[in-house]
């Protein structure tokens, strides 16, 4: 097993230094970084000349990618291309953002959408079944960012006929949000609405995975054993059945998790959400490279790092996988 | 394996706690006088006109922290503020300008504003290891008065036309950035004001809190206790936002959601033409299309468009009788300045195919029609087929170009679209001079007239259509160094109509409307066309 762990971190990061580099090329590539700055009136060619040295932009794109990386190493991602902010700081307050989003909504996917796969399985065929069926093909066909506008239109509309605001539409808190659990319950407030439209979605997707699971597991032999031994028909669902059907949601979560700790980048601009989707846009609106390339570098991360995980989950889980 | 799983939910939590961290600590409790300006972009950090915040967004919140001698109004004339009038000009050679401020124009922490302050920005504008945006003007200046005195000489080393707005820019209190790198001061917070608010806190990502300053007593006070920026950068969560009551007032882009609240008896909305316009470039380079440097194909471009029509088109719903732009240098809100000087270029199809017939056009259409797919060939410079170069995700601009496509067509001139992201366009491609068409906008201000030789003159920093008219030249050389604003506007006037509206360098299509919507129980805020923004009254501010 460990030998698989470091195999597979040694490979990562030949992966991250090949990504590194592609990356920094087309976000390159892609424009001039200072053509705002060019066009902005009264602008001194001294003022974009001092950005260019700063940045090395006119070397060659390996050069530049060379000093990328010594900033990235040996300065934390270094600092921002016009005004020197420095990266990581910010990258960590809005991971932080990120993170509340992501467990909140991961945390009520799961128990969703299991509850409904399991009774969908249980209960194949009945009106619960194609109602959830119907629900999910519904939730995974609206693409989130409409769900989000439409979502903020009903709050507003419920808010101009009856002068009751349900939910927050936009920002992570209210202009006075008070500390400690003061603090906490205007976040979850706040983060309500964005989490309910990714759970749609979420659960649409995940729910037809566990049905998909379930029904393969209680057709199989051990559970037709456990029932011919007499068991309850609920202990042979909790206990037999249940548990290995989570096996393949437990990989898909893991999996998933490393992507969308990268941003809900829809939701969060919708909802104006500070987290890593809105620094990200905000980062291209500002034609920014080095901010850009920092998120991707800590994206590419997580994702590399939670395949190693739904990897590892697996073999545990299942102890017909074994690793070479 | 039950109690395992309690412990690993445990262990989770833990880590999710410790990760995500204690919340900050939250500012005083809402109270009545607290009015929440939402708005699109955050400012980076709080330095004011460096490189990399040189934003509107930055100037509304620093505005009112570093006043200066004098403001622009809503008219953009200019009102004194910390001085006890508008600075003098004493001499014009070598220029020379007098100001005083007000024996109650006091610093925040009590220190008097004085001569050393205005000494100390002007040091800090033109030291070259400040990353300033701008340099211009500051670096004309030969010499000033120093010390305590509320009196302040300042001498230039050339005639520097836009003196005033130098004047007008917010001072630094130089007591506060005595020994300072100021590359990395004010980034989070301003520790003093000498104008109607102080700054309060920053919640990065969310929003700024600025609350009256209690020692401000040069102007009157404001009557809010304090005003929230709230950031939100999607246009529709902000519209959203402003109806939901979680913000109460709003400078939105001109969008169509205007209407709504033009409509709504809840929400007032001031509008009115600003100073930033949408024109054509024309390339005049050797890029760019043969046919271009023909006067009589540029003659034909203009009068093939009808310009009243797009923004009618465009803004008929939230800025009825939004007029064409009909000069390059003077913008209609500028009354004294503003003439018609386009208006000799009018639309008219008919003479668009009678001018290019008697060149020698063949090919095109001999009447104009909607459905016309006949396109001119012109005597030596090819068929009128152009490059049209625009910005992608802009929905007005990709309407403005479908509407000018279908009018030149119909005379027998074709456009090809190239639409192109805003960093290429002008990043690249603008200064390549590589393209023949170009719709893009000037950002203008109060001053840009005063400075068009950077635009129209030959050989201009910001003439990348390579246009060139040397007797136009030598007249904008004279404006940016002539003090007198009325013959200024004479000079710039009489050269369009002589020169401009003959050679056609670009095609004006109509300037910007501006906008402020707010909910009526707000009163005060009006469009301020400047960088003032609508906060330029604050102390007229009120909430109920």
């Amino acid at each position: 097993m460990l030998t698989y762990i470091i195999r597979r971190l040694l490979y990562s990061i030949v992966v991250l230094v090949l990504a590194s580099f592609l990356v920094f090329t087309f976000v390159t590539y892609s424009g001039d970084p200072l053509a705002g700055l060019r066009i902005s009136p009264n602008v001194s060619e001294l003022t974009v000349q001092n950005v260019i040295e700063r940045k090395h932009l006119d070397d060659p794109i390996p050069k530049r990618y060379l000093y990328w990386v010594q900033d990235a190493v040996t300065n934390e991602f270094g600092t921002t291309l016009l005004d020197n902010r420095p990266i990581l700081p910010e990258l960590w307050r809005v991971m932080k953002h990120t993170l509340q989003l992501v467990l909140a909504v991961q945390l009520l996917v799961i128990i969703f959408a299991v509850l409904i796969g399991v009774y969908s399985a249980i209960r194949q065929y009945s009106p619960f079944d194609y109602t959830m069926t119907g629900f999910s093909f519904l939730g995974l066909a609206t693409p989130v960012f409409w769900l989000a506008l439409m979502a903020q239109v009903v709050v507003v509309q419920i808010y101009e006929r009856t002068g009751h605001r349900l939910f927050p539409i936009a920002n992570l808190s209210d202009v006075d949000p008070g500390t400690g659990i003061h603090f906490w319950i205007d976040r979850a407030h706040h983060l309500a609405l964005p989490v309910l439209v990714l759970m749609v979605a979420g659960i649409a997707g995940y729910s037809r995975y566990m049905r998909a699971a379930m029904l393969e597991v209680v057709n199989s032999d051990y559970v037709r054993t456990a029932r011919a031994k007499g068991l309850s028909e609920r202990r042979v669902t909790m206990k037999h059945a249940l548990r290995n059907a989570l096996i393949p949601l437990v990989t898909l979560v893991a999996l998933d998790f490393g992507t969308i700790l990268g941003g809900a980048v829809v939701t969060e601009t919708v909802f104006s959400l500070d987290g890593m989707g809105l620094y990200f846009i905000n980062a291209l609106l500002a034609n920014d490279p080095y901010p850009v390339m920092a998120f991707l570098m800590i994206t590419a991360v997580m994702i590399i790092i939670f395949n190693l995980v739904a990897d590892i989950a697996y073999g545990l889980l299942d102890p017909r996988v074994r690793y070479d | 394996m039950r109690n395992r799983s309690v412990w690993l939910l445990a262990g989770l939590v833990l880590v999710a706690s410790l990760i995500i961290g204690p919340a900050t600590a939250a500012p005083q409790k809402a109270t009545a006088g607290t009015v929440v300006f939402i708005h699109d972009q955050e400012p980076p950090n709080l330095q004011g006109p460096w490189v990399g915040n040189n934003l509107y967004a930055t100037a509304l919140v620093l505005n009112n922290i570093w006043y200066g001698c004098q403001i622009r109004d809503a008219t953009a004339a200019f009102v004194p503020r910390l001085c006890v009038a508008r600075p003098k000009l004493v001499k014009s050679n070598p220029l020379t300008i007098q100001l005083e401020y007000k024996k109650s124009a006091v610093w925040s922490d009590g220190k008097p504003v004085v001569a050393e302050d205005l000494y100390a920005t002007w040091k800090v504008y033109t030291n070259p290891a400040n990353n300033v945006i701008s340099r211009t003007g500051w670096e004309d200046i030969s010499s000033m008065t120093r010390g305590n005195s509320k009196k302040v000489t300042i001498v230039f080393k050339k005639i520097y036309a836009d003196w005033e707005s130098l004047l007008s820019a917010g001072h630094y209190a130089a007591h506060v950035i005595a020994g300072k790198t100021m590359n990395d001061t004010f980034l989070t917070s301003v520790p003093v004001s000498s104008g109607p608010w102080l700054f309060q806190s920053l919640q990065k990502g969310v929003q700024i809190t600025v609350r009256k300053n209690p020692r401000f007593t040069a102007g009157p006070q404001m009557k809010l206790d304090r005003l929230v920026f709230r950031y939100i950068l999607d246009t529709n969560s902000r519209f959203q936002a402003l109806k939901a009551g979680e913000g109460q007032v709003m400078e939105p882009q001109p969008q169509l959601q205007i209407a709504d609240f033009m409509k709504d008896s809840k929400f007032k909305v001031d509008t009115k033409v600003g100073y930033t316009y949408e024109h054509i470039d024309i390339q005049f380079g050797a890029k760019g299309h043969p046919a271009l440097k023909q006067p009589y194909v540029r003659q034909a471009l203009i009068t093939g468009m009808n310009r009243a029509q797009v923004a009618g088109v465009l803004y008929g719903e939230i800025a009825p009788g939004l007029p064409s732009l009909q000069s390059l240098l003077f913008k209609p809100f500028e009354t004294a300045s503003y003439k018609k000087n386009f208006a000799a270029r009018p639309f008219s199809q008919k003479n668009v195919i009678s001018l290019l017939k008697s060149k020698g056009c063949t090919g095109g259409p001999d009447t104009p029609s909607r459905g016309n797919d006949k396109i001119f060939s012109c005597p030596n410079v090819g068929k009128l087929s152009f490059r049209f170069h625009t910005t992608t995700g802009n929905q007005l601009r990709a309407l403005t170009f479908e509407i000018i496509q279908q009018q030149l067509k119909s005379v027998g001139i074709e456009l090809q679209p190239r639409f192109q992201t805003g960093g290429v366009m002008f990043g690249t491609t603008l200064p390549s001079r590589d393209w023949d068409l170009m719709l893009f906008a000037w950002v203008g201000s109060p001053s840009s007239s005063i400075t068009a030789k950077d635009i129209y003159g030959c050989g201009g920093d910001q003439n990348d259509g390579a246009y060139c008219n040397r007797a136009l030249t030598k007249v904008l050389e004279k404006v940016s160094a002539t003090l007198d604003a009325g013959e200024r506007a004479k000079l710039l006037n009489d050269a369009e109509a002589k020169y401009m509206v003959k050679d056609i360098p670009s095609i004006p299509m109509f300037a910007r409307p501006l906008f402020v919507i707010n909910q009526n129980k707000v009163k005060g805020p009006v469009v301020n066309p400047t960088q003032e923004g609508s906060p330029w009254n604050i102390n007229q501010w009120t909430t109920s």
